[in-house]
């Protein structure tokens, strides 16, 4: 019954608005993947975020442990900063050890272990805790030095192992001072991002400081703080002036995330300006079918077919189109969603082969979008006809 | 149903024509199975009235009712269903779909409110003499051929009032008592009223009242 209409610049409306909806889907898809992307690289725990702090370790500094390790003082001195929450020491050990894969791996090094309050930790887990007496010591181990194993050890001969395999080897952890020499069992229980050691619980390591070293309370050459903000200006200011040196992997991070995250948010809203904009052209394009139209709906009406029927029959029309359009684009999203995870991110087990829900649900309002403009358009231009 | 008319006068028109019109300004009641002859010379308001009485002007003062129901309150969508069972037109202008068929105009009446199958419809034109037109476009078919499609398409559907605006003026005269033929037997079928404006001349009209607009 539409007869009289371009079908060329039909297809020109449904092809822009298809284009729009697609530009919609697929940034608000690719937010979301840079989203749960940069969630596990954050170090972000309870909306904190957490920073180690170092001594700057310069020429005239080297070789003077005073000039090098924080005091109590100083690390009073952080606490007290309004824009730090917390602040700990990442304590070391104080006398010699060794680490040994002793059976499974022909694998032995000299070690240092260190602590830090449980609080600072990201990725602690229940079995984290020691006893006096108690021979098993849990190890949280820092990602990086895991990987650093993996990278070296196909040229020592040794296998390159999973962190699951890793977290079931029992490592021996020979601690030697004070004339005394004793041999435990660790085990590696998590695996840290944040933290570049090898962590004991603290109890353990006060307890072998003691019985192995020096006694002394020992001072930390690495200091963790807690703040709401990483890119805080006034902690980058404190920092410099105390010659202090920031863990800056994390601000960086942090910073990467916002530009990436504002690309797409100016991304996403170029596509809500085009759906805006092919909306306006399907509507214009809607306006101009009916007018076109106007004399033949206008006989019709006046042969006695009831303008809620007419409405009804083109929005029958068009409402399929609707339909197919959306659903064309949510098809193509999802698949530069999988062939994006699959080529660029390599199946990255953060991201997912299927659009999220978020996408499914914009794509549903576009539709519902589209029929009830449709529907109230028709509509009023019918009865605008209708009125002499 | 019957249809009344009240005081009918169209806004343009001054007081004074009520004196001289038989229809203008009067109380007229119609019902069904009469036939309405109104003689209505150039200038009277013929076309003015047939559009008043199927409700595609409002411009007129009095009162124009079908039973007890007020043309002028209808809203668009109670006059479809009036203009799909009650009251049927023949346009002066006839107002064919240009571009569809001659077949394709008398389906979409037809199927709005089917009264008769399509093989009536077939047989009607062949009646009528245009039975060889059905798959023209209506615009290549002559002004005669195109107003015997009006006359058909009219005769398409239920109706109690049948309106016609000088339906036979491009067609001569064995073709108009023919169509003149079809439209009393369609008539008397549904027992409707028909209401004929035309100039002077229509004489095999059997008009049961007359009236000079």
């Amino acid at each position: 019954m539409q007869t009289g209409t371009n079908a060329a610049s039909r297809w020109f409306s449904y092809i822009g608005l298809g284009v729009g909806v697609l530009l919609l889907l697929c940034s608000i898809q690719m937010f979301i993947n840079i989203q749960q992307l940069l969630k596990e690289g954050s170090i972000r725990k309870n909306g904190f975020d957490y920073i180690s702090i170092t001594k700057s370790v310069t020429n005239e500094t080297m070789g003077q442990p005073e000039k090098n390790l924080f005091s109590q003082a100083e690390l009073d001195e952080l606490k007290a900063q309004p824009f730090i929450e917390d602040v700990s020491p990442l304590l070391p050990n104080d006398f010699r050890v060794k680490l040994s894969a002793g059976s499974v791996l022909a694998f032995s090094t000299d070690m240092f272990l260190e602590t830090l309050d449980n609080d600072f930790i990201d990725t602690l887990p229940p079995s984290f805790t020691w006893q006096e007496g108690q021979y098993n010591i849990p190890i949280i181990l820092s990602s990086d030095f895991f990987e650093i194993y993996n990278v070296f050890a196909p040229g020592q001969g040794l296998p390159q192992i999973s962190r699951e395999t890793a977290m079931g080897i029992p490592v021996q952890i020979i601690c030697e001072g004070n004339g005394l020499t004793e041999t435990f069992t660790g085990k590696i229980v998590a695996f840290s991002d944040r933290v570049n050691s090898v962590l004991v619980p603290k109890n353990f390591l006060l307890w072998s400081n003691k019985t192995f070293g020096k006694g002394a309370e020992v001072q930390a050459s690495r200091v963790f703080v807690k703040t709401k903000d990483a890119n805080n200006t006034e902690l980058l200011k404190f920092v410099d002036r105390k010659n202090y040196k920031l863990n800056k992997d994390k601000t960086l991070l942090g910073r990467n995330k916002m530009v990436i995250q504002g690309i797409f948010s100016g991304l996403g809203i170029f596509g809500l300006l085009v759906v805006l904009l092919a909306l306006m052209l399907f509507s214009f394009y809607l306006q101009l079918v009916i007018a076109r139209s106007k004399d033949s709906l206008q006989l019709l009406l006046t042969l006695g077919y009831s303008p809620a029927w007419l409405s009804r029959n083109v929005a029958r029309i068009f409402v399929p189109i609707y339909i197919a359009v959306v659903l064309a684009a949510l098809i193509i999203t999802q698949l530069m969603q999988w062939s994006f995870h699959h080529f660029v991110m390599y199946d990255r087990p953060e991201l997912t082969s299927i659009v999220s829900w978020v996408v499914g649900a914009v794509a549903l309002a576009l539709i519902l979008l589209s029929v009830v403009t449709n529907y109230r358009l028709v509509k009023s231009l019918l009865y605008g006809l209708y009125e002499k | 149903m019957q249809l009344t008319l009240s005081n009918l006068l169209p806004v343009y028109f001054e007081k004074n024509r009520t004196q001289t019109s038989e229809v203008w300004g009067k109380e007229i009641v119609w019902q069904k199975e009469e036939l309405i002859k109104i003689v209505a010379p150039s200038g009277s308001g013929k076309s003015s009235l047939i559009n008043f009485l199927y409700g595609m002007r409002k411009d007129f003062d009095g009162v124009i009712r079908y039973n007890q129901q007020d043309i002028r309150s209808m809203n668009p969508e109670q006059l479809a269903p009036l203009r799909k069972d009650h009251v049927s037109i023949v346009f002066q202008d006839l107002r064919l779909f240009p571009h569809q068929t001659v077949a394709e105009n008398l389906e979409i009446k037809r199927q709005l409110n089917p009264f008769h199958s399509p093989e009536k419809v077939r047989e009607m034109t062949e009646r009528l003499g245009i039975g060889n037109k059905m798959d023209s476009l209506a615009r290549t078919c002559s002004y005669g051929e195109q107003q015997r499609v009006a006359i058909i398409r009219a005769l398409l559907q239920p109706f109690d009032f049948l309106l016609l605006d000088e339906p036979f003026s491009h067609l001569d005269d064995r073709n108009s008592q023919n169509a003149m033929q079809l439209i009393l037997e369609e008539s008397k079928v549904r027992k409707a009223c028909v209401i004929l404006a035309d100039l002077e001349r229509i004489e095999f009209f059997p008009y049961t009242r007359l009236f000079h607009l």
